[in-house]
């Protein structure tokens, strides 16, 4: 289990599109990837676009991820780079 | 059946007459009715797999969808798309989607909604406006999966009981197309108004509309009693038993009125022997009996847009469009069939997101342009309206001419399916007429190029109208500038009909113009003598071209083109016809006082 803290750098937050970049790379791995705000109770399943849109992360939210299973190590690493990297989108 | 219910009575504004009495059904913002079916144990898997084959093919949808979104507009348009495709692959949905079905059995369509309806709540909660109005991604994708429900195993009206009177904010006017039109006994709405689609189109029917009645539908559930007035513009749920009473007999009068013998058929003489044909604009298959009964002499415009609105995928198939020509062609023989090709816009067509659609669609890419663009599209309606012709007569008519060019190269294509069909099928085609709908004014002005190319020449009077005063007549705050009687189109008309005259070409009207008796004198003045219009109305236009002459008829029209405005041609109009004609003419007057330009309930 690994737990690790992200914040959300692009301008627009996580809306439709990192969104659905961020769904499709934790689905790549076996894990249990789940996402909640910081110091917020609920978490949600980061492999659900509508658990993700309901986030409503918006730019500078911090985001707690808790990741278990198989490729926890790889898969908390994919994440970070993705949201270091913007969602690779340039604003 | 509520007699515990207080009465309520409800104002807002009639547009297509008559009064309806039945049961309220409720239908969505999207028009589709959803109402929860309890299942016997032994259906309810089916039913989960049911779903599943909806979801499953809303992706399939949204992928060739992305596909060519991404051909046309580029990846980096296409996430949206992408956040749909995840959200028919989120599995948490999915899931909550078929437990609710295990555990209720509850029919697909219901638990779909149900899931979403929490989801709504949840978003609708989010401070941020952006991710508030995902809602109506979601919505989108929900659109979608309903829709292929529907086609999986269509919602049964069947289970509906009858005497409804739908009730809804809006109304798609094609869900005319999927209703069970013997059940539809009204229709009220919160939006829309006299000149909308639906409007017109209920009125075409003979159903009674009540429209821009405000704030009605949180007091209304389905299944309540309502009794619904076109006349007065008023609709009243629950009504006290005297109402009742009182309506009922209302309501036989009304069908004493509505249901003789079938009305005069074959051609309206004038009194001098002017034979003048009146066919019907028709735009849903279930219409053809209504011209029937009306004795029109075939069917003037079949406007085809609504086969494929009513298709889940958006685009018939060629046996499919076949069936519905081939009834047509059939019920209305000996009399031809004409069929307008598809006259919508891309956006429309493709039911893609609204990131397709157009600033200005009714300059854009719809009518013979998008058919020219899209060839396949265009290639299968023709197929099936050239295979169609050996039912009964056919004709090809295509939307939005505005060069020769296009009617050469429609011309070209329909002449390659007619080879392909013959040469696959070993049957001979023959050939079907093609007219050219007249309604951009470049075709006007240039009229000799196209009529030459030609068998016929169709009037969409409607955009005609439209694209000469250069007035949207939905946006209210110039809808009073929509004048068909200006004298700028009374020039119009008179050019297609010398020109028609001159090349011997037929000119067919196809507007609502043709259905205003005043206005159709004014026609028969300039030498017009085939009219098309809405069923209903042919009744009364045979009765008038049966009490006028065609001189008459010429001299009031001299009389007209030395008008300098619309009102002034409407108030000739009003008085000159008035005296010619012996019919109730009342109904009709609000109509051409508003085409003229004057104070009218045109103004909504």
């Amino acid at each position: 289990m690994i737990r690790q803290v992200v914040s959300v750098e692009n301008r627009l937050g996580l809306h439709a599109r990192a969104a659905a970049k961020l769904v499709r790379m934790a689905s790549q791995f076996s894990s249990e990837v789940y996402l909640s705000r910081e110091g917020a109770e609920q978490a949600i399943d980061s492999k659900s676009i509508l658990g993700v849109l309901m986030l409503a992360a918006s730019q500078g939210t911090r985001l707690v991820v808790s990741i278990s299973g198989l490729d926890e190590a790889e898969a908390g690493e994919a994440i970070r780079r993705l949201f270091e990297g913007k969602f690779g989108e340039d604003y | 059946m509520n007699a515990a219910k207080p009465e309520q009575i409800f104002e807002g504004n009639g547009v297509s007459p008559g009064i309806s009495l039945g049961q309220a059904l409720k239908l969505d913002s999207y028009n589709r009715v959803i109402l929860k079916i309890l299942l016997e144990d032994s259906l309810v898997e089916e039913e989960v797999k049911r779903v599943q084959r909806a979801i499953q093919a809303s992706r399939e949808q949204l992928e060739r969808l992305k596909l060519r979104f991404e051909e046309k507009v580029g990846r980096e348009r296409s996430f949206i798309l992408d956040a749909h495709i995840l959200m028919l692959e989120d599995r948490r949905w999915g899931s909550e989607i078929e437990a609710l079905i295990r555990n209720t059995r509850a029919n697909a369509e219901w638990a779909v909604r149900q899931t979403t309806e929490g989801m709504r709540r949840a978003y609708e909660s989010l401070e941020d406006e952006y991710f508030r109005d995902r809602v109506i991604d979601i919505e989108n994708v929900v659109e979608r999966i309903l829709a292929n429900l529907a086609g999986d195993k269509p919602f049964s009206w069947a289970a509906l009981p009858q005497d409804l009177v739908i009730v809804s904010h809006n109304f798609n006017p094609s869900t005319f197309a999927i209703m069970d039109l013997e059940k539809v006994r009204g229709l009220a709405l919160e939006s829309g108004g006299r000149t909308s689609h639906t409007a017109i189109l209920a009125r075409s029917l003979g159903l009674p509309a009540v429209m821009q009645i405000r704030d009605f539908l949180t007091s209304v559930t389905t299944g309540d009693t309502v009794l619904l007035d076109g006349d007065e513009g008023r609709l009243i749920l629950n009504p006290t038993p005297e109402r009742l009473d009182r309506a009922r007999a209302r309501l036989q009068k009304c069908r004493a009125l509505h249901e003789p013998a079938p009305f005069q058929a074959g051609a309206a003489v004038t009194k001098d022997g002017v034979a003048v044909s009146l066919r019907a604009n028709t735009e849903l298959p279930h219409e053809v009996r209504l011209a029937q009964r009306c004795g029109a002499q075939g069917i003037g415009l079949f406007r085809s847009e609504f086969l494929f609105f009513a298709d889940p995928h958006g685009f018939p198939t060629m046996p499919a469009q076949l069936e519905t020509y081939q009834m047509l062609a059939r019920e209305m023989k000996p009399h031809p069939v004409a069929v307008r090709t598809l006259d919508a816009g891309v956006d429309r067509v493709m039911a893609s997101p609204s990131s397709a659609t157009e600033p200005n669609p009714s300059m854009g890419l719809r009518g013979i342009r998008l058919s020219l663009a899209a060839r396949e599209l265009f290639r299968t309606q023709v197929e099936a309206i050239l295979r169609a012709s050996l039912e009964g007569k056919m004709e090809i008519v295509l939307p939005m001419i505005s060069t020769v060019e296009e009617v050469w190269e429609a011309r070209k294509l329909i002449e390659e399916v007619r080879r392909e069909i013959t040469r696959d099928s070993g049957r001979d085609m023959p050939c079907v007429p093609v007219g050219a709908m007249i309604e951009v004014p470049a075709a006007v002005l240039s009229l000799e190029s196209v009529a030459r190319e030609v068998d016929l020449l169709c009037i969409g009077t409607n955009d005609l109208v439209q694209y000469t005063l250069a007035v949207d007549r939905g946006n209210p705050q110039v809808a009073h500038l929509f004048q068909p009687l200006h004298p700028s189109i009374l020039h119009c008309l008179q050019r297609i009909a010398e020109v028609g005259e001159a090349l011997k070409k037929p000119v067919r009207i196809c507007g609502e113009i043709s259905a205003n008796p005043f206005f159709a004198v004014l026609l028969l003045g300039m030498g017009f003598t085939e009219l098309s219009m809405n069923p209903l109305s042919i009744p009364t236009i045979r009765k008038v071209v049966q009490e006028v002459t065609l001189a008459g008829s010429q001299q009031i029209f001299k009389k007209a083109l030395g008008l300098p405005t619309a009102s002034a041609i409407g108030d000739l109009v009003l008085d000159a016809v008035s005296k010619l004609v012996q019919t109730d003419l009342s109904p009709y007057v609000k109509e051409i006082r508003a085409q003229g330009g004057g104070p009218s309930d045109y103004r909504n």
